[in-house]
C-alpha cells in the first residue's frame, strides 16, 4: 500500500475523527454556564435558609435524599434503572461525605444541570430537567437551606451496581442535549401572575412531570411544559399508573374544581380520592406544606391544560349496579371491598375513594388499581396526624385470578368501562412487588 | 351530629372520621359489637348499614349519618336477624363467642339481599374470622337458614 492518495485520503480522516473526538470530548466533560460563578459563600440569613427550606419543601428532596431512620438528607434510597441500581446521595453539608465543599456554582450545575464538580454527570433519576426550571433566587435559597440549615452526616454514599461500560457517565451529557432544558422558567406574558406562579411550581421545583408525563424510549419526558400534548397526560412509572392531570373527565381531573385540587394537595384527600401508591410520598413529604397561595397557583395552572376526548373515551355516567351476585369478582367485591367502598362503589368520601368514576377505573392502565389491590396503601400522614382508614393488602388472601376477577368487576361497573384485568397481569406485578423478588420496585419496598 | 341506630335517634359528638365502633361502644356503650382487628379484616365489628354489612372499625362515623344503623342489639328486630339467631342457637354455633355478633351481622346482610344463597355464595359472603374454628357449625346453620321451607 503506497498509495499516496490513500495516505492522504486516510489523514484527512484520521484528523476529522480526532477533531470530531475532541469535539465530544470537550462537550461531554464542560461545566455548564452558571450566572453564580462569582459568589462562593453562602449567605446564612435566616430568612433565606428558610425560604430555601421552603423550595426543598416544593422540591421533594428528602423523598428520596433521606431514609426514614437515617439522618435527613444522608442519602441512601435504592433506585431500580434499567441498567442496574442506583442510590441517592448525601447531600447534608458535610465535607466528606456530602456537598459540604460546594461553591454556589457546583450546587448550582448539579441541581438544574446535573453535572457534579469534575464535570461527572448525574443520572436523570435526579430531576435536574425538571429542576432547570428554578429561578436564580430560589438556587440561591436552597442553597443556603443546605449549607446551614441541614446538620451534616457522615454517612457514605453507596457506589451504584450498573456494570462497565453502561456505568460510564459521559453519553449522559448527550442525552441532556437533546432533552433537558437549561433555562429557568420565564413567565409567559399572556398570562397572570397566578397561572405563572403555578406553571413554575408544576414544572420545576414539583417536578410532577417526572411520574404523570408518558416517557419515551429514551426514558425522556415526552413534554415539559404545556406546549406538548403529552405533558402531564398520564405515565406508568415503578408499577403504578400516575394518571392525567389535564382536563379528561374520565382520568384526568376534568371532574375536580380547582378547590378539589388544593383539597386534594392540602389534606390528602377529597370527595373523588385519596393519594395512594407514589403519591402518599409526595403527599407526606411535600404538597401538605405547601402554601394556600401557592396550592391555588397549581390548582389554575393544571385547569388550564386541555384533555382529549379521544384518548379519554366517552365521559363517564354514574349506573346503579345491577345486584347480581353471580357475576364473577362480585362475590369478592361483596366481601372484600363494599364494607369500605360501599355496595353502590361510591365509597364513603373523603376518607374511603369512591370507585365508582375513579381513574384507575377507567384508565386503560390498569397497574394502579392491581398494585393498590396487592399491597395496600402506605401511611398517610396530614398536619402530623396518620390515617385513621388505609387500605389493606391482599397479596395472601386473594389469588391472581380473584383480583383479576374482582378488578374487572370494579372496572365494568356503576358506569366504569375500563378494559378487563388479566390475571397473567396481576401475577407479573405480584412477582415485581413482592420484597422476596430479584428485581423489586424499590421505591415501593419501604 | 345525628345518628339513626337500632330505630332510635343518638346526638354524638365526634370528630367526622372518628370509627363508627368507637362511637356506638364508647360513647353509646352498646357493646355487642366487638373490636377485632381494627383494619377491616376480621369482621368481629360488622354492623348493617341500610341492611348492608359494614365494618365499623374503618368506617368513619360521618358516613352514616342519614342512614339507617343495625347493631347485634337490634338484629332480632328484623325477620331474618330473628330467624339467624334462632338457628345460630339451634346449632350451637357460639364457643367463646367474641366474634359472633359479627357472624350472625353478616349471615343477616347475606340472607337479606339472597333468601337462598347456593354453598358458593355462603363461603364467598361468610369470611369472618373465628379464633375457635366454629366454621363448621356456622356452614351448617348456613345451609338450614339457606333451605327455601325455612324462609
Amino acid at each position: 500500500m503506497n498509495n499516496p492518495r490513500f495516505a492522504r485520503t486516510a489523514g484527512w480522516l484520521l484528523l476529522a475523527c480526532l477533531v470530531a473526538a475532541g469535539v465530544l470530548a470537550w462537550y461531554v466533560t464542560r461545566q455548564p454556564a452558571t450566572p453564580f460563578a462569582q459568589e462562593s459563600t453562602a449567605s446564612a440569613d435566616p430568612a433565606l435558609v428558610s425560604r430555601g427550606e421552603y423550595v426543598a419543601r416544593l422540591s421533594d428532596c428528602v423523598a428520596c435524599h433521606s431514609l426514614a431512620g437515617k439522618a435527613p438528607f444522608s442519602g441512601g434510597l435504592e433506585m431500580a434503572t434499567p441498567l442496574g441500581n442506583i442510590h441517592a446521595t448525601n447531600i447534608t453539608p458535610d465535607r466528606d461525605a456530602g456537598i459540604g465543599t460546594y461553591s454556589l456554582a457546583d450546587f448550582d450545575r448539579a441541581v438544574r444541570h446535573g453535572v457534579a464538580p469534575g464535570g461527572k454527570r448525574l443520572y436523570p433519576a435526579m430531576p435536574y430537567p425538571s429542576y432547570a426550571k428554578l429561578s436564580d433566587d430560589d438556587i440561591r435559597a436552597l442553597y443556603a437551606f443546605f449549607m446551614h440549615g441541614v446538620q451534616p452526616d457522615k454517612q457514605a454514599n453507596i457506589p451504584s451496581d450498573i456494570p462497565w461500560p453502561l456505568n460510564l457517565r459521559w453519553p449522559i451529557a448527550l442525552w441532556n442535549g437533546v432533552f433537558a432544558p437549561t433555562a429557568p422558567y420565564a413567565a409567559k406574558p399572556n398570562q397572570d401572575a397566578v397561572w405563572n406562579r403555578g406553571a413554575y411550581i408544576v414544572q420545576g421545583p414539583g417536578h410532577c412531570g417526572s411520574c404523570h408525563t408518558p416517557r419515551g424510549l429514551a426514558f425522556n419526558e415526552k413534554a415539559l411544559d404545556e406546549s406538548g400534548a403529552p405533558y402531564l397526560a398520564g405515565g406508568l412509572l415503578d408499577g403504578w399508573y400516575a394518571p392525567s392531570l389535564r382536563q379528561d373527565h374520565n382520568t384526568g381531573l376534568g371532574r375536580w374544581s380547582e378547590a378539589h385540587i388544593v383539597q386534594f394537595l392540602k389534606t390528602g384527600r377529597n370527595q373523588h380520592a385519596v393519594v395512594y401508591g407514589s403519591m402518599t410520598e409526595a403527599f407526606n413529604n411535600s404538597t401538605q406544606f405547601m402554601t394556600d397561595d401557592d396550592l391555588a397557583a397549581i390548582a389554575r395552572y393544571l385547569k388550564s391544560l386541555p384533555g382529549d376526548p379521544q384518548r379519554d373515551g366517552p365521559p363517564w355516567q354514574y349506573v346503579a349496579a345491577d345486584t347480581r351476585q353471580d357475576i364473577p369478582g362480585a362475590h369478592t367485591y361483596a366481601t372484600r371491598c363494599a364494607a369500605c367502598h360501599g355496595s353502590d362503589g361510591k365509597g364513603q368520601p373523603e376518607w374511603m375513594p369512591p370507585l365508582a368514576g375513579a381513574t384507575s377505573a377507567l384508565a386503560k392502565e390498569n397497574a394502579s388499581a392491581i398494585n393498590i389491590t396487592l399491597n395496600g396503601s402506605q401511611r398517610i400522614v396530614a398536619a402530623g396526624v396518620p390515617d385513621a382508614y388505609r387500605m389493606p393488602a391482599f397479596r395472601e388472601q386473594l389469588s391472581d385470578t380473584q383480583i383479576a376477577e374482582v378488578l374487572t368487576y370494579v372496572r365494568s361497573t356503576w358506569g366504569n368501562h375500563a378494559d378487563a384485568v388479566d390475571a397473567k397481569a396481576v401475577g407479573k406485578l405480584r412477582g415485581h412487588t413482592d420484597p422476596a423478588s430479584a428485581s423489586p420496585i424499590i421505591l415501593q419496598m419501604r | 351530629m345525628e345518628l339513626r341506630i337500632n330505630q332510635k335517634t343518638y346526638q354524638v359528638d365526634a370528630d367526622a372520621d372518628t370509627p363508627l365502633l368507637w362511637v356506638i361502644r364508647d360513647d353509646l356503650g352498646l357493646t355487642g359489637t366487638k373490636y377485632g382487628c381494627g383494619l377491616a379484616q376480621c369482621g368481629a365489628c360488622s354492623v348493617l348499614v341500610d341492611g348492608n354489612v359494614v365494618r365499623s372499625c374503618v368506617t368513619p362515623v360521618a358516613g352514616v349519618v342519614g342512614r339507617e344503623v343495625t347493631t347485634i342489639e337490634a338484629i332480632e328486630d328484623d325477620e331474618v336477624g330473628k330467624r339467624v339467631v334462632a338457628t345460630w342457637v339451634e346449632y350451637q354455633v357460639a364457643q367463646c363467642g367474641y366474634c359472633q355478633s359479627g357472624q350472625v351481622v353478616a349471615a343477616t346482610a347475606l340472607l337479606k339481599h339472597t333468601p337462598a344463597p347456593s354453598d358458593a355464595q355462603i363461603e364467598a359472603a361468610m369470611i369472618n374470622l373465628c379464633r375457635c374454628g366454629t366454621y363448621n357449625a356456622i356452614h351448617s346453620a348456613m345451609q338450614a337458614l339457606a333451605k327455601p321451607e325455612s324462609a
